[in-house]
């Protein structure tokens, strides 16, 4: 029994578990009435803990928060995304619903992820070469067809020709103003998305020169924690933009590099794969403000 | 609401300081006594509080007091937006029913903050301390909006043709002249003479976007300046003072020759102070 016990706290940090504890750094309960914005309860937390140099990036994802007046806080939270260590001084926020006014503390349990590419180099840091060489034609690896991961480099004109068919018509918007409010969201509420969506629709169109995009599913985005252009040196050309933007399930993301990329450039694409993602469990107590 | 109407007489009282001479008799005293009692009550019906409606609470409390405090947006539905240049709101009273007092005493008075809206009713924005955690509701608060109106006042706007290149001298305008100002363009030789008396360190450097001007401005009137292009449309600038000159930048590149100069001013006739009273504004 001993050793069988032994053997599975030895196991524990293989299956991906880690010593990291989470610290806060900060918390803002911003509280509002009478306009249209809703409130939120910001939490700004450090991580702590061994080889957290070895993370790329990190998420806090949220199992359970209530205030003391028993308000669940974690109602319709959406997963994060991975943050990148390098950013805030690795600092992470965490977004919760607004708790009561009458609370004076919070309590939250959850998990924090690490992903460690290194722990599964061989499918979590792809390289394809020549990415460029032939565009509006997936991707050709054998990682991301393991990965079942398709990606399709486009052209200017197939770039073009992706976001007209993604354009926003009359039938797209009655279904995304149907949807909002199957979702309960008000009315004017819902006509502020549309219009902003629409404006956002019409400054998809501008192409900065040197510009890659990427077409894929959401579920291949939501794979892929970053791409890298590599230059004809092996290294990562600098990219000071970067966004991706989906429509329904499909999405196109939009790297403009600081310099056009040679014709032999590589992509190197970071998957997050089960192996590289490292898990903490915390708990923490925070006093409201 | 009656205990507004007791500030805005006494403060008003107050304002008229040539009705109260201390060394004269009651008899003679009467006619300024009963003068201060219309100025007074012609107040009250002036300085009645504006119908104000809350349109945003947002109690901002952070652990680390950054940007923490409770702001409240307050619409004036009689004002229309196009009217106003730029607005503030000087509070003078603020309590919540815990009895705490949220005017932000320790505060720099707050500044005119440009109005983007040219469309509905005006909207400013009033910050206060927060309030306690326990406290359900803002009391009262009372104080001033002070809204820019430069349409009030032809003299508010001067818009001066032919400033580049410069020529040293005082532009001449009659709205300048009215509000007492005076700017001049350093020409080329001024700037060179100006540099001659500084420390190297401090000698100004101007790329192609920046003017340098000495500004006379006694009863500090001037609220805002700007170029206006060939086409009538706004070039906004950026100012900054430097050991007693004033540099003018334009992100526009290079100001051009036919370009005017704009100069926004603040005239009696064009700050209105509107009183204002909330009761009982229930907290997020």
């Amino acid at each position: 029994m001993r050793s069988l016990l032994l053997v599975l706290l030895v196991a524990l940090p293989a299956l991906g578990q880690s010593n990291v504890k989470v610290e806060l750094e900060d918390v803002t309960d911003n509280r509002f009435a009478a306009g249209m914005l809703t409130g939120s309860l910001e939490l700004r937390v450090t991580l702590t803990g061994t080889n957290l140099d070895k993370a790329s990036a990190a998420r806090v994802l949220i199992r359970e928060a209530r205030d003391d007046k028993g308000t669940d806080l974690a109602k319709n939270l959406k997963t994060p995304d991975f943050f990148g260590r390098e950013y805030n001084n690795g600092t992470l926020q965490v977004g919760l619903a607004s708790p009561s006014r009458a609370a004076t503390r919070v309590k939250i349990k959850g998990t924090v992820e690490l992903y460690v590419p290194s722990r599964d180099a061989a499918n979590a840091i792809v390289k394809i070469d020549k990415a460029l060489a032939r565009l509006d034609a997936p991707l050709s690896s054998k990682a991301l067809k393991a990965a079942k991961i398709e990606l399709t480099p486009l052209s200017p004109a197939g770039y073009r020709k992706a976001l007209e068919s993604r354009k926003l018509d009359e039938k797209k918007l009655a279904e995304m103003r149907a949807e909002g409010k199957k979702q309960g969201v008000p009315e004017k509420e819902i006509e502020m998305m549309l219009e902003l969506a629409q404006a956002l629709d019409s400054s998809d169109r501008e192409v900065a020169e040197g510009s890659i995009f990427l077409a894929g599913r959401r579920d291949a985005f939501d794979r892929i924690y970053r791409v890298d252009i590599l230059g004809s040196d092996g290294q990562p050309i600098a990219t000071p933009q970067r966004s991706t933007s989906m429509r329904g399930d499909d999405g196109i993301m939009t790297i403009v590099p600081s310099s056009a990329p040679p014709e032999d450039a590589a992509l190197q694409l970071y998957v997050i794969t089960q192996k590289a993602r490292v898990t903490a469990p915390f708990e923490l107590t925070v006093e409201l403000p | 609401m009656k205990k507004s109407f007791r500030l805005a007489r006494a403060g008003q009282a107050e304002a008229c300081p040539t009705f109260s001479t201390p060394n004269e008799g009651w008899a003679s005293a009467r006619p300024a006594l009963a003068m201060v009692m219309f100025v007074a009550a012609f107040a009250l019906q002036a300085q009645k509080p504006a119908e104000v409606v809350v349109n945003q609470v947002n109690d901002r409390r952070s652990a680390s007091s950054t940007f923490s405090n409770l702001t409240i947006g307050i619409e004036l539905p009689s004002v229309e937006a196009k009217t106003v240049a730029a607005s503030r709101v000087l509070v003078r009273t603020a309590t919540d029913d815990s009895g705490a007092d949220l005017v932000a005493r320790d505060a720099e008075e707050p500044m005119l903050y440009p109005n983007v809206r040219d469309e509905g009713a005006i909207s400013v924005s009033m910050t206060l301390n927060n309030p306690a955690r326990t406290a359900t509701k803002l009391r009262e608060a009372s104080g001033e909006i002070e809204l820019y109106m430069p349409s009030k006042d032809p003299n508010s706007t001067a818009d001066i043709a032919k400033v580049l290149p410069a020529s040293g001298k005082p532009l001449s305008h009659k709205a300048l002249k009215a509000n007492g100002v005076e700017i001049a363009f350093l020409t080329a030789a001024q700037l060179d003479a100006e540099n001659r008396k500084r420390e190297e360190y401090a000698r100004l450097e101007l790329d192609e976007s920046e003017v340098a001007v000495r500004i006379k401005d006694p009863q500090n009137r001037i609220h805002e300046m700007g170029y206006v292009d060939a086409k009538g449309e706004l070039q906004r600038v950026s100012t900054r003072g430097d050991e007693g000159l004033t540099i003018i930048s334009t992100w526009s590149g290079k100001p051009q020759p036919d370009w005017k100069l704009r100069v926004q001013m603040k005239t009696p006739k064009t700050v209105v102070r509107v009183p204002f009273v909330l009761k009982d504004i229930a907290l997020p």
